[in-house]
């Protein structure tokens, strides 16, 4: 089905969210729409799907017809299916249910399991997808659910299908996965619109590419062919893009580690892990999805239980029973890999966010007057180069990258001298990215010691003297990084396949 | 900044509280006669108004107190008890009474923290048991359902105004003794959740509990701390509601678990937790006050009465939800920064 977003506009109060942003969608074929954060690709995939109404422009079918949407249920009807970044399933339903949920098929006014579960099949079916319908939908993977998700979406015969980040929270085997049902859907003539930060996954499986910048669309429908990875970051960015060289200082090997683990076993199944991490050093800890990373961590943290080896912080044996003995105590801090749902307080404004780990520093007498968290807030904004209207602001109202430097001014805030930092941008865009690697590297030449999570192999590289290998839940090999992206891919990759 | 005010539940309960006397004053003039109602409602004010802040010290954790009467109801025992049997003063009463509240209310915040059964639960199932307790230990220890005593200092309390108090020919303000009471809890509360590192740090745990763990915050000390608080609150609404009834009797606290709820959330107090409005809990203890005053001067029957009261919080409370629907309604589409570029994906 063709569908064509014409010269859409939307205004919000002091900004033109959409100004004339033009979407081409043309049948059987996988579409790119790129854009930093802010460029308007959620409130154009917003008016697409009926959610908000455009001030200006139009939306025409296939037919020829306007289409103009009173609500998400108008668009579904018109063929035009969402997968949102968060999940929408129930999860005490089983797969049948949750897809046939837009639809519920009825036998007398009572819910028709058998046709409930066909239609399950069948949708599941088209997208070559073997899965189990009476499973309830808490029991399956990320993955999995998002599979439901398109299934679902299917189940309402969407011609046109709109992903938003689906391969945020995917391992690299399960978004090749998805890759392929993506290109079995577009050979049977379904529309699909990718939105993603991975140019890679674009450039792997898009046809054609929508460029948002400030709300304008600088490239409308172009084949993806013409066009190479620098030409879109351009695009994105509006202007060149400088690749980051980050200046780093040398780490002296020979200093008492700040936090070293010796032989460490866990509740969560870790086995025999050892590594150091020494003031001023970045130390990456790389893996796939469900190797135990996160665990670890948490489990230096006091979260989880160490069973077997020793933990030594500054060369001093350490027991650390929770995370406010690893703050206060060792001065430990954790900036976790889910920061709406662990790392900020979203409901809070900014300054109690920040200045949660260190009213006991802040209270006379046991109050914390407001003066003194204000000035701390001014100083991390500064420093961390936070863009916010002011420390009574809400959490929940910042970007993505913001409420991240939030996340990570809470332990500098506490002086942490020894960070955690799990997987810091995630669907976070390319030049607030960029910023996020310089602050990092510049913690580092501050003296902090970094265990540093992530799943991007580039951020690695750029970020890490030394790249950890962790497979399920032990350490398999060491990478010394000389920021030579290929070697180092290449070494880590190898440690990562090897047989066992 | 503007906007917020406009979203504030505060003013509009002052706007309704301020049109309902009206109302009733141009109905019944009586209404707003000194003795036979002014100084009785804000007698009543008192001990509502602390119920509502027993309340809001576990709405805050987006918990709930269900057994905010009966922990009433025995700290209120244990102050009639100490004052019959030990012949104790006044204050040594009230403390006694405030301790058991607080260790009831502890032991229900204990439970909910090392169990993590809801809040709801364990306040009903405790509720119950308090319940057959209340009425076995009055029986057991007073010659009935009551101890009438009263301490020295007791009669004052609840029958003085300021307006008895005069110096020269200048006298006090026609307000209650046990006023200033309710107004330094309401002061002290409010202190606590807005300045205090301890208040502050459970309304984090009531925003977030993993995020608050994950910030170092102790948060099963914190469940325990604000269900302590609330058992405390409940024991000195216990007690004033005993002072101005003039007797420790089992039926006290019977009345309070409605009203603990609309205080604070007329007021704007969340249900979900994370914020609590203690202004807001009194502008919304003395609307529930005024109506119900005012319906009574108008004379209806007990069973009617009860009717058009259940009728006129409901329609309080929707309207209230309007508001607030109306307000989210606003702030979603004005974005707060000049420059909502950076921050409109964040929000979505």
């Amino acid at each position: 089905m063709t569908v064509t977003a014409e010269k859409l506009v939307k205004k919000f109060p002091g900004v033109r969210a959409l100004d004339e942003a033009t979407l081409r969608l043309a049948p059987g074929s996988v579409h790119a729409l790129l854009g930093e954060n802010g460029a308007g690709k959620s409130t154009l995939i917003k008016i697409m799907t009926g959610v908000l109404r455009p001030d200006g422009g139009r939306i025409v079918l296939a037919d020829g017809g306007e289409a103009h949407f009173g609500g998400p249920h108008d668009a579904q009807r018109a063929g035009i299916g969402v997968v949102h970044q968060e999940r929408n399933l129930i999860p005490a339903f089983s797969v049948a249910e949750n897809i046939a949920l837009p639809a519920v098929p009825q036998r007398f006014g009572f819910v028709d399991r058998a046709a409930a579960r066909a239609l399950a099949k069948r949708c599941l079916a088209q997208l070559k997808v073997q899965l189990d319908v009476d499973r309830p939908v808490s029991t399956l993977s990320v993955a999995q659910t998002q599979l439901v998700e398109i299934a679902k979406a299917l189940a309402v015969d969407s011609q046109v299908l709109l992903l938003d980040e689906p391969t945020a929270s995917l391992t690299s085997d399960e978004a090749d996965r998805l890759f392929t049902v993506m290109r079995e859907l577009r050979d049977q003539g379904h529309a699909i619109v990718l939105v993603s930060h991975k140019l890679d996954e674009v450039f792997a499986i898009a046809d054609t590419v929508t460029v948002l910048r400030d709300g304008r669309s600088v490239a409308e429908a172009q084949p993806l062919a013409d066009l190479d990875h620098d030409e879109i970051v351009n695009l994105m960015v509006g202007r060149a893009h400088a690749v980051l060289e980050l200046a780093r200082t040398p780490v002296d090997r020979t200093a008492t580690p700040a936090l070293e683990l010796d032989g460490i076993g866990t509740a969560d199944g870790h086995e025999d892990v050892s590594l150091a991490v020494r003031p001023g050093e970045i130390v990456g800890l790389y893996g796939l999805v469900g190797a135990g990373r996160s665990e670890l961590a948490r489990a230096v943290l006091g979260l989880d239980k160490i069973t077997a080896g020793t933990v030594r912080i500054r060369g001093e044996q350490a027991r650390i029973r929770d995370v406010g003995e690893a703050l206060r105590r060792y001065r430990i801090g954790y900036v976790t890999e889910n920061r709406k749902e662990e790392g900020v307080f979203l409901t809070q404004p900014i300054s109690r966010n920040i200045a949660v780990t260190v009213w006991r520093r802040l209270a006379r007498a046991g109050l914390v007057r407001e003066r003194d968290e204000n000035s701390l807030v001014a100083t991390y904004r500064e420093r961390l180069g936070m863009r916010l209207s002011g420390p009574a602001q809400l959490a929940g109202e910042l970007s993505g990258g913001n409420q991240q430097k939030v996340s990570l001014a809470k332990w500098l805030a506490a002086d942490c001298d020894i960070l955690v930092i799990d997987e810091p941008t995630v669907g976070i865009d390319v030049r607030t990215k960029a910023a996020f690697h310089e602050l990092i590297v510049g913690l580092a030449a501050d003296g902090l010691a970094i265990l540093l999570i992530s799943s991007d192999l580039p951020e690695m590289v750029t970020l890490a003297d030394r790249v950890l290998v962790m497979r399920d839940h032990r350490l398999v090999g060491e990478v010394d990084n000389d920021h030579d992206y290929d070697r180092t891919s290449q070494e880590v990759g190898r440690l990562l396949h090897q047989a066992r | 900044m503007r906007r917020r005010i406009w979203a504030d539940p505060r003013l509009g309960l002052l706007v309704v509280i301020v049109v309902l006397v009206a109302v009733f004053t141009a109905l019944r003039p009586a209404f707003l006669d000194v003795d036979l109602t002014i100084v009785p409602i804000q007698s009543d004010l008192t001990v509502f108004v602390v119920v509502g802040l027993a309340q809001l010290a576990v709405l805050s954790l987006g918990h709930m107190n269900l057994a905010v009467g009966r922990m009433a109801a025995v700290s209120a025992f244990a102050a009639g008890w100490a004052y019959d049997k030990l012949a104790v003063p006044l204050v040594v009463g009230l403390l006694i009474g405030l301790a058991v509240g607080a260790l009831v209310g502890a032991a229900a915040g204990w439970t909910i923290a090392a169990t993590g059964v809801n809040s709801f639960v364990v306040t009903l199932a405790l509720d119950f048991a308090l319940i057959g307790l209340v009425s076995l230990l009055y029986s057991t220890f007073s010659d009935g359902v009551a101890f009438h005593v009263a301490p020295a200092g007791m009669d004052i309390l609840r029958g003085d105004t300021f307006a008895d108090y005069c110096a020269g020919d200048l006298c006090g303000p026609p307000i209650p003794l046990v006023v200033p009471i309710a107004l330094v809890a309401a002061l002290a509360v409010g202190v606590f959740f807005r300045n205090s590192r301890l208040g502050r740090e459970i309304l984090m745990t009531g925003s977030n509990l993993q995020a608050a763990r994950l910030s170092g915050i102790p948060t099963s000390r914190r469940i325990i701390q604000a269900h302590t608080l609330s058992g405390l609150l409940a024991a000195l609404a216990g007690f004033l509601l005993a002072v101005t009834n003039g007797a420790f009797s089992a039926d006290i606290g019977g009345s309070f678990l409605l009203p603990s709820f609309l205080g604070p959330v007329l007021g704007g107090t969340l249900l979900a937790g994370g914020a609590v409005s203690v202004l807001g809990t009194v502008f919304g203890a003395a609307l529930t006050e005024v109506i119900q005053t005012g319906l009574n001067l108008l004379q209806f029957e007990v069973e009617k009465f009860k009717i058009y009261i259940g009728i006129v919080l409901l329609v309080a409370l929707s309207l209230d939800r309007l508001r607030q629907v109306l307000a989210e309604r606003r702030k979603q589409e004005v974005p707060r920064v000049p420059e909502p570029v950076e921050q409109k994906e964040g929000v979505a």
